[in-house]
């Protein structure tokens, strides 16, 4: 066998063999690597919905969503998964609207890369509690350094402004698109 | 729009080696002259740009059309290597004046973890064909920046007394916190 | 090329990935994962074990196959070696143990340019037996899950005041930031070069070895 024919046959078989086992390894943890995405989006919409039994999940361009159910098949809300820039990087939350979309029932931040001990405490629960029961409509607003005096407003984080700020926009923006979608 | 933001922030605001850590073994080994960190930097944009549009292609018409996500690192770093390698020969015929300038530098940007990362995030982030390649581009850019900025200062400390056991890594460790905490001041200006 | 022509005692080879020729303090390789998963002792522990995973198993398998391989495509084989074994680790923390995973982000397929493997790989497991090999990574292995574990505790109680978890004190968040990351590092290296010179030894010097 001259050189390159070996030079060849080496990689190939290196690549085969390569190939095959993580095929193999992939097959065997697939499943968990999925119910690890469910078992994520469930802790999710269970937060931001309360009362939820069962969730449908509907895909609509670049939005995702989950209509909840209770425990008799009655629709209680949705679940709507936002993302936009922040201030460090992307953030990903969701939000929960009741049925009559009159009032949100909850938020949870999903990921984020905001400064620790400032933006990154918008996925604290003080921040996040400010959600539930939030008035829907007109679009949230945030306000600095004072209680809230409207419905839908919210208290920004102190030192943290544009972390807050960015999160009632892209809940704003992606609500549009989902009222526009539904 | 979107390509000018995907620009600024893979080039300043979230430059790959003050903030995304990546780039670091040659940002310590060849930071230390402006004419070498430049042609590092130039050599590893070079090869970024065209790291992302092969990887972009592999990945979108053989890996995820055949269901073949698992071999995403094994095909990645396989073209990088082999890309390099080319760009090697290739510089090495066209042209021995460039190839002298960069030639030592190539063999060491298939380590780079800059260079895998950036194909990686890209993939990641679901760039299409243009975003991947502008963030290649944008990647290198950065890179090269912060290489440059580096080298200027470290130039300018030939002279300084720095303590002995500080010479080399630690310093310029030292030194890239300080212009990490720096570009920090970037922060925001993508923000929505 | 002779072959581990002094047959130093399997001891020494692993006692020296932990202090002598530490991939991190002494060798400065693998630095990208030092900086960056560095934020709490958990990351800096849960990378270093990955990374010892790829690095014992890619040691052993290539000084296994070392004679079989022709020396041009050396390199291009060590490499899909290494992102097989890479690929495995991160397929099994992401069904295992997905909080970890995410923590570490795209450093676990990082660890496939993680100069402390190719190197070793390169430098140490093709010319030796198995046995050496797997040793040697052992040894580095654990160098390398010590130096993170300590960067990655510092920066922890600095950084987020706590400690595997528990609350201690105000933080100084410029420890989680980059900025303290490299700072931290380059202040360590500082010391222990110091150290050396004390000793009598060599400073750290960048050693990766591609070509």
């Amino acid at each position: 066998m001259n050189k390159l024919t070996r030079m060849i046959v080496v990689l190939t078989v290196i690549g085969l063999i390569s190939g095959g086992i993580l095929a193999g390894v992939y097959q065997w943890s697939l499943p968990k690597i999925k119910a690890n995405q469910v078992r994520a989006t469930d802790e999710a919409v269970f937060k931001v919905v309360p009362g939820v039994k069962s969730y449908r999940s509907i895909e609509h361009d670049d939005l995702t969503y989950f209509k909840c159910f209770d425990k008799n098949g009655k629709w209680v809300g949705t679940a709507i998964l936002c993302q936009g820039n922040g201030y460090q990087g992307e953030i990903k939350l969701m939000v929960g609207v009741n049925a009559d979309f009159t009032r949100f029932t909850g938020m949870t931040i999903l990921e984020q890369v905001e400064t620790p001990g400032l933006g990154a405490k918008i996925a604290e629960k003080s921040f996040e509690d400010q959600f539930r029961g939030l008035a829907a409509r007109p679009p949230i607003e945030y306000v600095k350094g004072v209680a809230p005096e409207k419905p839908h407003q919210i208290q920004a984080i102190t030192g943290a402004t544009i972390s807050s700020r960015a999160v009632v926009n892209i809940i704003n923006k992606t609500v549009e698109e989902w009222l526009k979608a539904k | 729009m979107d390509l000018l933001i995907i620009f600024i922030s893979a080039a300043v605001v979230n430059n790959f080696v003050l903030i995304y850590f990546l780039g670091i073994c040659p940002f310590l080994g060849v930071s230390n002259k402006l004419e070498k960190a430049f042609s590092m930097g130039l050599a590893a944009t070079f090869v970024m740009v065209l790291a992302a549009l092969v990887t972009w292609l592999i990945n979108n018409l053989i890996l995820i059309p055949f269901g073949l996500p698992f071999l995403q690192y094994v095909s990645f770093i396989i073209v990088i290597a082999s890309l390099v390698q080319f760009v090697e020969m290739f510089i090495r015929k066209m042209s021995p004046t460039l190839y002298r300038a960069l030639g030592i530098f190539l063999p060491l940007i298939t380590t780079n973890c800059a260079i895998l990362g950036m194909a990686l995030l890209a993939a990641l982030r679901d760039y299409n064909f243009i975003q991947s390649v502008v963030f290649g581009f944008a990647a290198g850019i950065g890179f090269t920046l912060a290489l440059l900025i580096m080298a200027g200062i470290r130039e300018e400390l030939e002279m300084a007394p720095i303590p002995e056991p500080f010479k080399g890594a630690p310093i310029t460790l030292i030194i890239a916190g300080l212009l990490a905490l720096a570009f920090m001041g970037f922060a925001g200006l993508i923000s929505g | 090329m002779a072959e581990g022509k002094v047959k130093r005692n399997l001891v020494f080879e692993f006692t020296k990935g932990l202090w002598g020729e530490n991939p991190v303090f002494r060798q400065l390789l693998g630095m990208c994962p030092t900086l960056a998963v560095t934020t709490s002792s958990v990351n800096g522990f849960s990378m270093g074990m990955a990374t010892s995973f790829v690095l014992i198993c890619s040691s052993t398998i290539i000084s296994l196959i070392r004679k079989l391989i022709p020396n041009q495509v050396r390199i291009a084989s060590y490499i899909v070696v290494i992102a097989t074994f890479v690929t495995m680790a991160d397929l099994f923390l992401k069904g295992n143990f997905p909080d970890i995973s995410k923590a570490l982000g795209p450093f676990v397929p990082l660890i496939v340019v993680n100069c402390i493997i190719l190197g070793r790989a390169e430098a140490y497991a093709s010319k030796h037996t198995p046995l050496q090999a797997l040793v040697d990574a052992l040894g580095m292995g654990v160098g390398f899950t010590l130096a993170l574990t300590v960067l990655g505790t510092i920066r922890e109680i600095l950084g987020s005041g706590t400690l595997f978890g528990v609350l201690n004190f105000e933080p100084w968040v410029v420890m989680i930031l980059p900025g303290g990351a490299f700072i931290t590092l380059g202040l360590l290296i500082g010391l222990l070069n110091f150290i050396k010179e004390r000793t009598g030894k060599p400073a750290s010097a960048p050693a990766c070895p591609i070509d």
